[in-house]
């Protein structure tokens, strides 16, 4: 028996008994799927409300994908840490670039960083060049995972 | 049992259709996390197509509540706003310390140049000391021309000036019918008061008061514009105590902005106030003043010297020089080690204004960003008194007829 006859014997059958279910069957039917759509529903709802987080906290933990990306001497900044991945003889290592007077995010120029908003300097270790910032820039934990890949970790 | 069942089943559907529409309805909230705070705000689901305040003052840094106070989880309105501090406005006097303060902010040292708040909160254009000690000696109130009293109470413990504290003003206290009149009518211009509904010359308080050039915006480029919302805006009648407000918008500054009676010379009405006058002077230099004359001190030999003195200069040696940190905020001039820039008799730099190599010097205006070049005095024909250096004497010769 073909896959094309089987389907339509099936429909045939679905056919006779829906023609002939009867009225009290027909009440029963839709009442139980009511039941069961508003349950699960209800339930969707309830776990969507659950999994509302209305004051998550920042993320703290970045994957940089394969390390093989990051030459060495290559010097590679990731805006949405903020920070620069630095690849040298030593290995990888990370700054943070946000200010540490009031967190701005940090321009990398040809002197090392420079604040936008109230032009404190950095040099490229990340040591104060010029005020009002008075701290280094942050080390961030960087690790190389089992599978050569590179996580940071802003806290 | 079972038609309930089905009824209620009904019901819930109906129920979920309706909070499915309605939140289908509802703006998708917008979450910013500041790096200053690192905590969660939804101010911008609402207030998204607010313009950045200021370079220094990006929202991703610090956010909306940092500032303006509010409950950052709310998503309505009221409930979002009934926190705020100053209303919209957070740099009203009353919640400025809070809003603006900090010492990596705008309550820093002395030394650091980082006091601004303590600077205004005892300058004359918060105390209003001068006009009120003027009206009190005139109505026979007090006796000397000292201030005794202030618009708020303060103190100076490290008074420069002898006067170590103002009490508060209060009007009603007053025996003298003109001075109550004074309290009710002209207390209009200090940065403590709101401005008049409705007039023509509107400003805010605070710091906003001459920061806030252009709506949700702070600079420090301020035309002469937002000066004269207090400095142009009308005249006091003495007769009658009231305050007589301009009702016009004049357009051509030189022959409708002022007053008929005043002169001006040519960089008077052509450069902005900020361009000449210095921070110590409008913001005040930290210690009380008795009056506007005590504080305001740059004349027109601060720039163009007398005939046998050249201008104070200081040539920039250090790169944190403050004249630097104003240069970066309003980056209309290009700085650098080594530009000799003109300096005030208390050191205060006119950063805006260097000397050239031909001995001549220019100035940049800080909010039209025009560069002017004038010459110094000495050397010149000028037939002045070096004494007299107050703009008047000055006008006689050079003042533009109005």
């Amino acid at each position: 028996m073909n896959r094309n006859r089987i389907i339509a014997m099936s429909a045939m059958q679905w056919k006779n008994k829906m023609t002939n279910i009867s009225r009290r069957d027909f009440l029963k039917l839709a009442r139980n799927g009511f039941l069961y759509l508003s349950g699960a529903l209800a339930f969707v709802g309830f776990l969507r409300f659950l999994d509302f987080d209305p004051n998550p906290a920042p993320e703290t933990e970045f994957d940089l994908g394969s390390a093989d990306k990051y030459p060495l001497g290559s010097r590679t900044v990731f805006s949405e840490i903020p920070a620069i991945l630095i690849h040298t003889e030593s290995g990888f290592s990370v700054l943070s670039l946000t200010c540490t007077h009031l967190g701005c995010t940090l321009e990398q120029d040809a002197d090392g960083f420079a604040c936008p908003c109230h032009n404190s300097r950095f040099d490229a270790d990340g040591k104060v060049t010029h005020g009002p910032a008075t701290n280094y820039l942050q080390s961030l934990r960087v690790e190389v995972t089992a599978e050569n890949n590179l996580k940071v970790f802003t806290v | 049992m079972k038609k309930t069942l089905a009824l209620a089943s009904g019901f819930l559907l109906l129920t979920l259709a309706l909070v499915w529409w309605l939140d289908s309805r509802q703006q998708q909230p917008v979450e910013l996390i500041p790096t200053l705070t690192g905590q969660p705000e939804y101010c911008l689901t609402c207030h998204a197509d607010l313009p950045e305040i200021s370079v220094s003052h990006p929202a991703e840094t610090f956010g909306c509540v940092t500032c303006h106070g509010g409950e950052r989880l709310a998503l309505d309105a009221n409930l979002a706003h009934s926190t705020m501090r100053g209303g919209a406005n957070p740099s009203d006097l009353s919640v400025a310390n809070t809003s603006c303060g900090g010492t990596s902010c705008h309550s820093g040292s002395k030394a650091d140049d980082r006091d601004h708040i303590q600077r205004v909160m005892t300058s004359v254009q918060s105390t209003y000391a001068g006009a009120i000690a003027s009206i009190r000696y005139t109505f026979g109130a007090q006796t000397d021309l000292e201030a005794h009293f202030g618009i708020v109470p303060v103190t100076d413990d490290q008074t420069q000036t002898g006067i170590v504290a103002l009490n508060l003003f209060d009007p009603a206290a007053e025996s003298s019918p003109m001075i109550q009149k004074f309290g009710k009518n002209c207390l209009i211009c200090h940065l403590h008061t709101e401005p008049r509904e409705g007039e023509n010359y509107a400003r805010q308080t605070g710091c906003a008061a001459c920061h806030s050039t252009v709506g949700h915006t702070f600079s420090i480029a301020i035309p002469y514009t937002q000066c004269n919302a207090c400095h142009n805006r009308g005249n006091y009648d003495l007769r009658t105590m009231t305050f007589v407000e301009r009702t016009d918008q004049p357009n051509d500054r030189l022959h409708d902005y002022y007053q008929p009676i005043a002169q001006f010379t040519q960089c008077e009405y052509t450069l902005d106030c900020v361009d000449c006058h210095t921070r110590s002077e409008v913001m005040g230099d930290g210690d009380l003043h008795a009056n506007q004359k005590d504080i305001q001190y740059v004349q027109c030999k601060t720039c163009h010297g007398t005939l046998t003195e050249l201008p104070l200069t200081r040539t920039l040696t250090d790169s944190n020089d403050v004249a630097f940190r104003m240069a970066f905020l309003n980056p209309v001039i290009d700085l650098k080690i080594g530009d000799t820039i003109i300096v005030t008799e208390q050191g205060e730099p006119l950063w805006n204004a260097r000397l050239l190599p031909d001995g001549i010097y220019e100035m940049v205006g800080k909010a039209t960003r025009q560069y002017f070049t004038f010459h110094p005095v000495m050397g010149t024909a000028c037939e002045q008194n070096p004494d007299e250096q107050e703009s008047h004497y000055c006008h006689e010769c050079h003042a533009v007829e109005k």
